[in-house]
């Protein structure tokens, strides 16, 4: 108990000191405690943008890997191995390509769009993971590859069609919060908290469905429609955080997975965590990601490799019993 | 006022034209008896079950939950009246044994956590099934048999009338075996929980339960009381296996020993 509540602690003083490090340091320190004119703008304007967009990216990237993983029994069912941010990116790409909306001009546009494509992906892997007798979480992890995969190279060919769109397109992929600002961060700020509340609504059900479809179904879970919830709310988070921010892998793989051996697969808690800790990672990971070469920066998503891999090598070395895989 | 049945099954089928895995079945549960579901792999015994859970929709004939159609019921309705056991689930996360209890009482279950009811029957299907030193354990480092007994558990945190299961006992030593089965028996005698249970074990079924219901070939060949129906005949037609019957002299138990096939 007491363990319990000192790293509750420990937790709300990392957040703390973590957003303090992230809008404090840059190209020019900014000490909250004695700001200039110049300094309050940066802040607000620039630096304050993308700390929160980060913050909401990378819990929406961490909950979304927890979703998924909750939702196919699987500790290694993530946004990117069944292809749901594959399908993101090409609905995000699609819309620059065809104009169907400018990255900047109309951001939400872009974000519906991925939205779409993530949504499709997902309709593609349960139709493909499906067979007779019910889901079979190997074969929609199987499917979830193949599908990632083909619309990974739609990608590549709408890129090699995209003539003046290109670089808008590469500068979309590259991704991370260097561009970030109110205009993009809003959206994360308006749909990321409620597909969080959604979550940890229905996560004593999702506890449930663990134990299988057909036992749930006899506990009284209508695990159709759970599903279909967490399918929606998954993906609504993958698509956000890819057309904020790219494609940033490894945080939904390796938070909900730490904060599993930690606390417990309890998805009542496991669900705040993951997003709390995720939204940590993604703070620190940007921080640094600006910092350690400036005035150049690093990709966010070469940083959070970088440090997730070996983590989450270290992890599945040290606690392969556990699982029962 | 006679009490209702637990299960009314009237000429239930399952499947479609010429591949039905269920013929015409009718039987009725009492409340408080325990019916062993026997007959060789693939007769539909595991089919019958999810029928009477609402896991599959009869394509003829009627199911009625005490006294009331049992498409009639909400799922949360349905799962306070009536539990299941299926064949070991795959548990990939680490929850303890007492968490995967806990979720039996989803039905009932608020959003403010466990009530003090909630713990007080966790407590006491965990002691039933003598389960209790086992709670704060994680399940995935439990025994073959000390996870089966968890399940249970869960099964019976439900508070369900009716438990169905699906061959519980596969996988277990004699001991564990024994002790589940005399658990779920002592639900039947003291609690009025009807159950039924598929079981391959033909001695088990002789020693602990009150009916059978002997299905081959997806259609019903005999349904009623251990001592009519689980004979020498009947099995050897069932299971197609030489086997001789012998009574325990002492309780009048029968027991069946396989005769090797020449």
């Amino acid at each position: 108990m007491i363990r319990t509540h000192l790293l509750r602690w420990i937790f709300v003083i990392a957040f703390f000191v973590s957003v303090l490090l992230a809008l404090s340091v840059g190209p020019s320190f900014i000490s909250i405690f004695a700001m200039s004119e110049t300094d309050k703008i940066i802040l607000l304007y620039l630096r304050l943008p993308r700390v929160l967009s980060a913050f909401f990216v990378g819990g929406g990237l961490a909950l979304a890997g927890a979703i998924f993983q909750g939702l196919f029994r699987n500790p290694i069912a993530d946004s990117y191995l069944l292809g749901v941010s594959s399908g993101a990116s090409l609905g995000a790409a699609a819309a620059i390509v065809f104009r169907l909306a400018s990255p900047l001009a109309s951001f939400a546009a872009v974000s519906f769009f991925a939205f779409i494509g993530a949504l499709a992906a997902l309709a593609l892997v349960f139709y493909f993971g499906h067979s007779n007798d019910g889901f079979s979480i190997f074969r929609l992890l199987l499917a979830g590859l193949g599908v990632g995969l083909f619309l990974s190279s739609l990608v590549a060919v709408l890129m090699l069609a995209a003539g003046e769109e290109l670089k808008a397109l590469i500068f979309f992929f590259l991704g991370g919060f260097s561009s970030s600002s109110w205009d993009t961060a809003w959206i994360s700020l308006a749909c990321i908290p409620l597909a969080v509340l959604a979550a940890c609504y229905f996560a004593a059900e999702l506890n449930v469905l663990l134990l299988g479809d057909e036992t749930a179904e006899s506990s009284g879970v209508r695990t159709r429609r759970l599903q279909l919830i967490y399918a929606v709310v998954a993906a609504l988070l993958t698509s956000i955080s890819v057309s904020v921010a790219g494609l940033i892998g490894f945080v939904g793989l390796i938070v909900p997975h730490m904060i599993r051996l930690r606390a417990g697969a309890d998805h009542r808690t496991l669900f705040p965590l993951a997003f709390f800790v995720g939204g940590l990672f993604l703070v620190l990971c940007d921080t640094a990601a600006r910092t350690l070469i400036a005035p150049a920066e690093l990709p966010v998503g070469i940083v959070t490799s970088l440090v997730g891999v070996p983590i989450f090598l270290y992890l599945i070395r040290k606690e392969n019993s556990s699982y029962g895989l | 006022m006679e009490t209702p049945n637990a299960i009314e099954a009237a000429n239930v089928s399952f499947g479609y034209d010429g591949d039905l895995t269920l013929k015409n079945v009718s039987f009725n549960a009492g409340q408080g008896e325990m019916i062993a579901l026997i007959g060789p792999n693939g007769s539909g015994k595991t089919t019958l079950l999810k029928l009477l859970l609402a896991l599959l929709q009869p394509s003829c004939g009627t199911i009625a939950l005490f006294n009331l159609p049992l498409s009639s019921y909400a799922p949360k309705e349905r799962a306070k009246q009536i539990a299941y056991v299926s064949q070991q689930p795959a548990l990939s996360f680490p929850l303890t044994a007492f968490e995967l209890v806990a979720l039996g009482r989803y039905p009932y279950a608020s959003r403010l956590g466990l009530s003090a009811n909630d713990k007080t029957t966790i407590e006491e299907a965990l002691e039933r099934t003598h389960a209790k030193h086992l709670s704060a354990r994680h399940f995935s480092t439990l025994s073959g048999g000390e996870q089966q007994k968890i399940l249970i558990a869960r099964a019976l945190a439900q508070s369900a009338k009716v438990v169905l299961l699906d061959e519980p006992t596969l996988h277990l030593d004699l001991r564990y075996q024994l002790q589940i089965l005399a658990a779920l028996k002592g639900l039947c005698t003291q609690k009025r929980t009807t159950v039924i249970i598929v079981l391959h074990d033909i001695n088990l079924v002789s020693m602990f339960a009150d009916k059978a219901l002997l299905l081959r070939a997806s259609k019903l060949c005999a349904f009623g009381p251990v001592k009519e129906v689980v004979t020498e005949e009947n099995i050897k037609d069932l299971l197609a296996v030489d086997i001789k019957a012998m009574a325990d002299p002492e309780t009048g138990v029968r027991y069946f020993v396989p005769r090797v096939p020449s």
